[in-house]
């Protein structure tokens, strides 16, 4: 499908670029939808009269700003990625190294033995290749090419060879050989082409790498083509004796996805061990918590939009993957058309520079020009602008690390139960924070109301008040913790809020009283032992207290984190000068992330003069004309057909239109010349009729590559089927 | 015959016994950083203990028959033999024997086995380096001696390498006559061993190569050279009659459970224990497979088992002991059983439990309350519901589709579909079997896409009424959007198979894989009402 849509857009786009090499930058982003791209152009436009200083390198600083924002997000979410699989892959290893050592113990052949053809004669269990079954536990893959070439790359640090093999090797088409000749590339650094395992233990045996297995990865064998896969696996049980291989086979489904592949003989051969990898939905907390809100890298999303990531994640793809690149792409787009977006670049470099030198001339420049550019909804009077904008963006920055202190401390409280992604959607609406806020408090979404705490009691009730909220979970999570759990929620509070010295102090007291609580149970538990011989009664109510006590604690940090949220939890939305970092433009992404190729082809055949802006087309509205282009033409009449288009009906209206302009002149002389029939005129005629046919030809089979109508079957050899249908 | 031949053969082997020396010191060599150059004797078994046909005999319980029978046929040295064709299924120790054979006999042969030897050049010049006494190795790039890929060059390079190396073996035997030298073989004879014959049929080539390899005996028309064919199904399986001679075949028969006693017994530090065990297992494990691999890697875990309330592994039982054992193995032997028969393929939870990382039960949020999800696995939310459409598509007849996905839902359906299922039972009955038999049915990308609009959007309706203005709301026409891809990806997990091969041509046809209760795992998952959809005949 995305063939046929590349086939049909060079032209589309080629057309309609607007000639700016800026845009260049962007172009990855735009694949399908470069034309519609009308909206930030205008504003582009708009804005252009108002630029001062700064006017020409004004994109090239927001593109610097891209670039440092981006790459630190970037490095961040990578890290994070490679730390989540650490720990599976220290089990592969040490299980690899078992594994080595049950092989060896069989007793390592000498050269001329594992040089041999003919087989070893040992126990029938020698026999067993030594499998790891890696759960990926995402039907998608592409998380996971990254994955096992970095557990490629770790084992082979501890001193293994190991050869990456994935499903393309096992294709039918090239057979056994294929796999057995790339294995062969990997270990030997030779390409041959009659390769067999024979050169393997040859190669083996002479390098002296007694002390090391060879590892076999195939990185999705779901897709490998069974038939293949099984030869190549009784091969290596063959030989695992004379050579030391390990196989270690993703698996992306279940447990269930090898006995369905492989047949029992097969299976009879393999002595597997499973490894799980973290779930796509943990990742992708990790990821977020990385990218979004452990650094303050100033770029954030709006609320729809996070919610469009999220159902996007859920229901359509759901890989971290795609999801970086959804977040690419949405920081792209920020940079590209935000024009006070270069200050969060400035603003994201203060952590590390400072505001310093030329810096600072620059900075203040900016400042000048964010005035000017500013969110229309805050005061403008640029005197005081000028001297308080600075320490405005800090304060904004501050309540933006609170906010995401906030979103991780409830992250903790739910931690295992709710997923990071929801409370972060959660706490990102705008609308739940100022349907209350704004009836009482009508300054706080105008002006700078920073510094004026609105009504708390009010305010509290939007993200608290919602039922089945995640934000309410999490809190009501809180109140039935069990008391070990609680001091160690505590804990993470505690280095959570560092930042924020009113919550700070208030988990240090909270910390405090449970020590003091938890010394005091101990100590009457102790007591209770004693007096539990004398007096049972007593010894049940003093459970009671404690359990009250316990309670009360559980109650206090309930309420704590209800604080905390009433106060800081502020959406970014509703901050002023949230355009710096905040992308909301959903319409965008939605644009870039699903195509929606085929209504997209479908209408683009419609609307092509949208697209080629010629003079000739666009007047005529749904009329077929003949300067249109042949496709389009053919289109436009197959929506008068049904399910079925007969093809010679379909022919003859074709020609009508395109014969139409170049005989409407000649139609009277010529239906008067007909009767004569001269050679030449036949002639000519043939040729026009030829080259309709052509056309015609040519315009059925990109209609049918675009995957809108098929082809004739032999049933019916005169009539083509539409395949897609409405828009 | 047999019996005039085994002293003869016993002779030869104990002449064959002071070669030990010798070739221990070739397996030191071996050792060595630099390997020697290959030599005759790498066409020799190769072993460092002298073969008696006594050891041959008593160390393969069972099969006296089948090598009194081969040695027969191989005959005395330097005596032609017409080729061989030895079969019987897997794990009944052919290839074992054949090579234990030739080690006895210290005669030269050459082994393939068209497992490794994949492609008919492979196997050419897997043959061809052995008999040119060639070593792939880095120095000559892991090239073979000769390339070779047509029968006609391999033949004419086979008789070459074959004259010049019973050449140098003839010269040999002079030797050895005159001078006694050590370590030699036995003859001049050459025997070429073609292993796993019956991989050869699935060749691209199988109807010349097979022919070919049968006919090379006849082709050669050289008296010194022996073909023996090793193959795990009947001479009857290849085409026979193609105007060769056909090879005298010989048969290994699935061992008795009294031989398997035997096998077992072999190499065991604690005879009774091990006895004891047997007499629980043996049994039970007979009835499922006699395949020798199968059984030793099911006795050997549960041996483990076994043994695991001893203390000390040298201890003789007794009956009270066996006793307790017994009934402490007895609830393994059936889950072990099973696995045999069901094939094991994760033994893992037991293998792997120490180092196998903690798993935690995935449940997913979804609209708010919880759902203890038992796919085990991450899906899309489209992903889940083309499934289970294709799961729909396969199962129900394409003719229902339009009752069961009507606006009233499946409810009414129902009733129609009651009256004639109670007229005609028994056509039912075998209508049934039918589609049991015929499996998950074929359905054209359409339906499914028919299908999968007509649930998301009952969904979707269904998920707006339960929605209470959360503000996350699944986008209903998004899941539409990109179906193929995600019905590629599903093909590419093999949940979905697709028929057919070109992409262009709008005919393919899909079939779902999965069985019901996974797809009810997924439904559940999403609170989609399955049944309600679902047609049982």
């Amino acid at each position: 499908m995305e063939m046929a849509v590349n086939s049909v857009s060079p032209s589309e786009f080629d057309s309609s670029t607007p000639p700016e090499s800026s845009e260049k930058n962007l172009q990855p982003f735009f694949i399908l939808h470069k034309a519609s791209s009308r909206s930030s152009h205008r504003r582009r436009i708009h804005l252009s009269p108002s630029k001062s200083v700064i006017k020409t390198d004004d994109l090239l600083l927001r593109m610097e700003a891209f670039q440092s924002v981006w790459s630190e997000i970037h490095s961040a979410s990578k890290d994070v990625l490679r730390d989540i699989n650490t720990s599976a892959f220290n089990d592969i290893y040490h299980w690899v190294r078992q594994s080595f050592h049950a092989i060896t113990s069989y007793g390592m052949p000498g050269f001329g033995q594992a040089t041999r053809s003919f087989p070893l004669l040992t126990h029938a269990t020698s026999k067993q290749l030594f499998t790891g079954l890696v759960l990926t536990k995402n039907m998608e893959f592409v998380d996971d090419l990254l994955t096992f070439e970095e557990l490629g790359l770790c084992l082979k640090s501890h001193g293994c060879h190991v050869a990456n093999l994935s499903s393309t090797d096992f294709s039918a088409k090239n057979g056994i050989g294929g796999c057995l000749r790339s294995l062969l590339r990997q270990f030997l650094m030779v390409s041959l082409d009659a390769a067999d395992m024979s050169i393997l233990a040859s190669w083996y045996r002479e390098q002296g790498n007694y002390n090391s297995p060879l590892i076999v990865i195939v990185d999705d064998m779901e897709r490998c083509c069974p038939s293949i896969l099984s030869v190549f696996i009784l091969t290596l049980s063959e030989w695992v004796v004379k050579i030391p291989i390990i196989l270690i086979m993703g698996v992306a489904t279940t447990l269930d996805a090898p006995r369905n592949i492989l047949p029992s003989n097969v299976l009879q051969q393999l002595c597997p061990c499973k490894f799980v990898l973290g779930s796509p939905a943990e990742r992708m907390d990790a990821v977020l918590e990385a990218a979004l809100l452990r650094q303050c890298s100033m770029f954030c999303i709006g609320h729809k939009v996070a919610v469009f990531l999220r159902n996007y994640f859920l229901n359509q793809d759901g890989t971290v993957t795609s999801f970086i690149r959804a977040l690419k792409i949405a920081c792209a787009q920020h940079f590209y058309m935000e024009p006070l977006s270069f200050m969060a670049g400035a603003l994201f470099e203060e952590d590390n520079q400072g505001f310093q030198g030329e810096r600072n001339v620059l900075l203040e420049g900016m400042l000048k020009y964010a005035s000017e550019l500013s969110s229309p909804d805050s005061d403008t009077r640029a005197e005081q602008i000028d001297t308080t904008l600075t320490c405005r963006l800090r304060e904004l920055k501050r309540l933006q690390k609170c906010w995401s202190s906030i979103v991780l401390c409830l992250y903790e409280a739910g931690k295992h139960k709710i997923r990071l992604l929801d409370i972060f959607c959660e706490a990102l609406d705008p609308e739940a924070y100022n349907s209350v806020a704004s009836d009482n408090h009508t300054g706080l979404g105008k002006g700078f109301g920073i510094s004026t705490p609105s009504d708390p009691s009010m305010r509290q009730q939007c993200f608290t008040m919602r039922k089945g909220g995640f934000i309410c979970q999490a809190i009501q999570k809180v109140r039935l913790l069990p008391e070990a759990s609680l001091s160690q929620l505590l804990k993470s509070w505690e280095n959570l809020t560092v930042d924020i010295y009113e919550i700070h102090d208030k988990v240090k007291e909270l910390q405090s009283m449970v020590k003091l609580e938890e010394g005091r149970i101990s100590k009457e538990d102790l007591t209770d032992i004693c007096i539990l011989c004398s007096n049972d009664r007593r010894h049940a109510s003093w459970r009671r207290l404690n359990i009250e006590s316990s309670k009360r604690i559980n109650e206090k940090a309930a309420s704590l984190i209800d604080c905390m949220v009433r106060d800081f939890l502020r959406p970014i939305e509703c901050l002023p000068f949230h355009e710096i970092g905040c992308f909301r433009n959903v319409e965008k992404l939605q644009l870039a992330l699903i195509g929606d190729p085929r209504r997209r082809v479908q209408l683009d055949l419609l609307e092509f003069h949208k697209i080629l802006w010629c003079s000739c087309c666009s007047r005529s509205c749904n009329i077929p004309l003949p300067s249109m282009p042949d496709t389009s033409i053919m289109y436009t009449l197959a929506q008068e057909h049904g399910d079925l288009i007969n093809l010679p009906e379909w022919f003859q209206s074709f020609k009508t239109i395109i014969s139409h302009i170049s005989t409407k002149g000649k139609r009277k002389t010529k239906q008067s010349m007909l009767p004569k029939k001269t050679k030449y005129i036949n002639e000519s005629e043939d040729k026009s009729e030829a080259s309709i046919q052509a056309r015609f030809c040519r315009a059925v089979t990109e209609l049918q590559i675009t995957g809108l109508i098929r082809m004739p079957t032999k049933r019916r050899p005169d009539c083509v089927q539409r395949v897609a249908f409405g828009l | 015959m047999g019996k005039e031949e085994s002293p003869q053969v016993t002779r030869r082997t104990t002449r064959s016994s002071s070669s030990a020396a010798n070739l221990d010191n070739v397996a030191e060599k071996t050792k060595a950083k630099d390997p020697p150059p290959p030599t005759l004797n790498d066409l020799l078994f190769g072993e460092e203990k002298p073969i008696t046909l006594d050891d041959l005999l008593s160390s393969f319980p069972g099969r006296r028959v089948q090598i009194l029978e081969l040695l027969r046929i191989l005959g005395p040295v330097n005596c032609p033999m017409l080729p061989v064709f030895i079969y019987g299924g897997t794990s009944t120790g052919k290839t074992s024997i054949i090579l234990r054979i030739f080690a006895h006999l210290n005669r030269p042969f050459v082994y393939s086995s068209c497992l490794t030897c994949y492609s008919p050049r492979i196997l050419f010049e897997s043959v061809l380096d052995q008999l040119l006494l060639h070593r792939k190795s880095a120095a000559n790039g892991y090239s073979s001696a000769k390339r070779c890929e047509r029968p006609s060059d391999f033949v004419n390079f086979l008789r070459e390498a074959l004259t010049s190396i019973l050449c140098n073996l003839q010269g040999n035997s002079g030797n050895l006559r005159s001078k006694k030298l050590e370590g030699q073989a036995n003859g001049h004879m050459i025997y070429l061993i073609f292993d796993n014959l019956e991989l050869v049929r699935e060749w691209i080539k199988s109807n010349t190569m097979l022919p070919f390899l049968f006919n090379l005996y006849d082709i050669l028309k050289m008296p010194e050279v022996g073909v023996i064919f090793i193959s795990n199904t009947s001479p009857d399986t290849y085409y026979s009659c193609m105007g060769y001679v056909e090879p005298t075949p010989v048969y290994f028969p699935d061992y008795t459970e009294d031989n398997l006693r035997q096998i077992f017994m072999r190499n065991q530090s604690n005879k009774k224990l091990y006895s004891s065990f047997l007499d629980i297992v043996l049994k039970p494990f007979c009835r499922v497979t006699r395949r020798l691999d199968e059984l030793s890697t099911a006795f050997s875990l549960l041996y483990k088992k076994y043994c695991e309330p001893l203390s000390d592994q040298g201890i003789v039982p007794n009956e009270d002991m066996k006793r307790r054992l017994f009934s402490q193995l007895q609830p393994h032997i059936a889950s072990s059983l099973n696995e045999i028969f069901r094939v094991i393929s994760l033994p893992s939870a037991e293998v792997g439990a120490t180092k196998k990382p903690k798993r935690k039960d995935t449940t997913r949020k979804s609209g708010g309350c919880e759902v203890p999800d038992q796919l085990d696995f991450h899906m899309s939310t489209s992903a889940k519901y083309l499934l289970i459409s294709a799961f729909l598509a396969s199962r129900n007849p394409a003719t229902l589709d339009a009752s069961l996905f009507d606006s009233t839902g499946g409810s009414d359906s129902r009733k129609r579909k009651r009256k004639p299922s109670e007229k005609s039972k028994e056509h039912k009955e075998t209508a049934e079997q039918e589609s049991l038999m015929k499996g998950p049915g074929t359905f054209p990308l359409e339906r499914l896409l028919a299908i999968f609009q007509c649930i998301t959007s009952v969904a979707a309706d269904e998920e707006e009424q339960e929605n209470d203005g959360l503000g996350i709301q699944a986008g209903d026409n998004s899941l539409m959007s990109d179906v193929l891809l995600q019905l590629s990806s599903l093909c590419n997990a093999s949940l979905i198979v697709k028929g057919g091969s070109c992409p262009l041509d709008g005919s393919t046809r899909y079939r779902s894989t999965v069985c019901e209760d996974m797809t009810l795992q997924v439904a559940r998952s999403l609170k989609f009402p399955l049944s309600k959809y679902l047609y049982r005949g």
